[in-house]
């Protein structure tokens, strides 16, 4: 079995860089985009097992920005299963972030992590997504 | 008024025909729009559907009164200013409506103009009291913002940080494992400093908010303090290979804080040097302008795109595409100092050439006495 692939959504190169080298020394390829509009391009040219997404970024709350693409636009269709585990520093549980979920059409995202991850959480997270736990 | 607004619209609740149409004809031609009613339950519908700028009820009615009205309309906003007409002008009932909400009182008769005074003075007011509450929003607003701004401020570097050593701290001992934790620790360090200045800043921003920082105003050589502050960015400099260099006139004195003119400087030098390009320069020139220094930093960095210009001094905003490490708040703090010392700021560009920062502040005069 080849090794489950990883896209990494960050604006932070050092964040990007540790949780690379903590996937790949777990096995797992590990793609990174630096932004949304990156992120969903290198999605399509090379789909992934799972994608590891930032919320908040340079242009504010650009994760949820991709997590709306992915989810609603027809380009995307194709692309609308790829787990994705949404991580940010904002402490607070998924079900208060994402209260509205059903009613404003925002789809809550499948995983939720905290930074700084607590890795073997994390690293349970992105086996159960990619289905090899 | 603003007379690209849209006309404000007043209501004339009355029981007397003449009356509804006098009002009505009187406010009109002062350009409102003017809707009437006969009654008080009419009134509250039109109130709830309409609502007004401004309710002129009279307070004796059959069925529904003025004074049953007035704190209906209050429920239904409390925005709408109300002036009641009154026939049996007596104080005490003047008083009442007042106390239950109503702006003022028309004793009957009156004339045309004094309803106009009375009507144009209560509108003023209701523009005034929107605009400071519009004003507060504001504020609020960019409070929440700044606080949401800066808890993620401080959070991103300090995850890198963690996430770098937590990362570390698993990986097992090899020869990868030990150039990885050189070059991580580095950043971890950069990351750090980064933090450290970010709260410098951001301390620094407090203070001059609670105007503890620029208070003195005293004689400053401001050809000595570009020297100084030229030689502190020397290694940064000569890292981002940027030639720094002073063109300052012989005697060159501002009136202000030591401090935050040192302050100053230094953040338009250390912009100049890091946004600027290897092989370019920063210059630092000044001549005098009437009764002001103008000081002049000049890089030839890339330029800052017209859109951006006017938001370049609002606190954490950072040009798209700039390199990391500014913290957003060094412009901020210019302009708060140059304000408090009773000076300006301005900035021209040209994209791909570069950016000049023009500060002006007061002259020193010799018969100007120390701390006046």
């Amino acid at each position: 079995m080849s090794a489950a692939k990883l896209l990494v959504i960050d604006d932070d190169r050092d964040y990007r860089d540790s949780v690379r080298c903590l996937l790949e020394s777990e096995g797992f390829t590990v793609v990174e985009a630096s932004s949304g509009d990156e992120g969903l391009r290198l999605l399509v040219e090379d789909p992934p097992d799972a994608i590891i997404l930032d919320i908040v970024m340079r242009c504010c709350c650009e994760g949820y920005g991709v997590n709306q693409a992915l989810k609603f636009r027809d380009e995307y269709a194709g692309y609308r299963d790829i787990p994705i585990i949404m991580a940010s520093s904002i402490e607070q549980s998924p079900d208060e972030l994402f209260p509205m979920a059903g009613e404003v059409g925002m789809i809550r995202p499948d995983y939720y992590v905290t930074k700084p991850l607590d890795i073997p959480r994390f690293l349970e997270v992105v086996r159960r997504a990619v289905g090899r736990s | 008024m603003n007379p690209a607004a849209e006309p404000e619209t007043l209501l004339v609740i009355d029981d007397d025909y003449a009356m509804r149409l006098s009002c009505r004809k009187i406010l009109a031609k002062l350009g409102f729009q003017v809707e009437t009613c006969e009654n008080g339950v009419q009134g509250l519908e039109a109130v709830a559907r309409l609502k007004p700028a401004l309710v002129v009820v009279d307070l004796k009615m059959p069925g529904l009164s003025g004074m049953e009205v007035i704190p209906r309309v209050r429920e239904i906003s409390r925005e709408i200013v109300i002036v009641v007409i009154t026939g049996y002008a007596t104080i005490d009932t003047a008083v009442e409506a007042m106390k239950s909400g109503a702006y003022d009182f028309l004793p009957k008769p009156f004339s045309p103009e004094e309803l106009r005074l009375i009507v144009n003075r209560g509108l003023e007011r209701r523009r005034l009291a929107l605009r400071s509450r519009q004003a507060e929003m504001e504020r609020e607003l960019l409070k929440r913002r700044f606080v949401s701004f800066v808890s993620h401020q401080l959070q991103t570097p300090l995850v890198a940080i963690h996430q770098y050593l937590s990362v570390l701290k698993r990986l097992e001992e090899t020869e990868d494992a030990a150039a990885k934790r050189r070059e991580w620790f580095d950043r971890c360090l950069k990351r750090i400093e980064e933090l450290q200045s970010l709260i410098r800043d951001w301390l620094t921003l407090a203070k001059l908010e609670g105007q503890c920082l620029a208070q003195r105003r005293v004689r400053v050589d401001l050809r000595q303090t570009v020297d100084n502050v030229l030689a502190g960015n020397a290694e940064i400099a000569a890292a981002n290979q940027v030639t720094l260099e002073s063109r300052m006139p012989e005697e060159c004195a501002v009136r202000g804080d030591p401090n935050c003119v040192s302050v100053l400087v230094d953040n338009l030098v250390a912009n100049a040097t890091r946004y600027n390009q290897p092989g370019g320069s920063a210059t630092v020139s000044a001549e005098t302008v009437g009764e002001e220094i103008e000081l002049a930093v000049s890089d030839t960095g890339i330029g800052i795109p017209e859109e951006y210009r006017a938001l370049l001094f609002d606190e954490f905003f950072r040009v798209e595409g700039a390199q990391p490490g500014g913290t957003g708040l060094g412009l901020a703090i210019c302009r708060k100092v140059v304000t408090e010392m009773g000076g300006s700021i301005r900035v021209e560009s040209e994209v791909g050439a570069g950016s000049t920062f023009r500060v002006r502040l007061p002259a020193w005069r010799e018969e100007t006495p120390e701390g006046a």
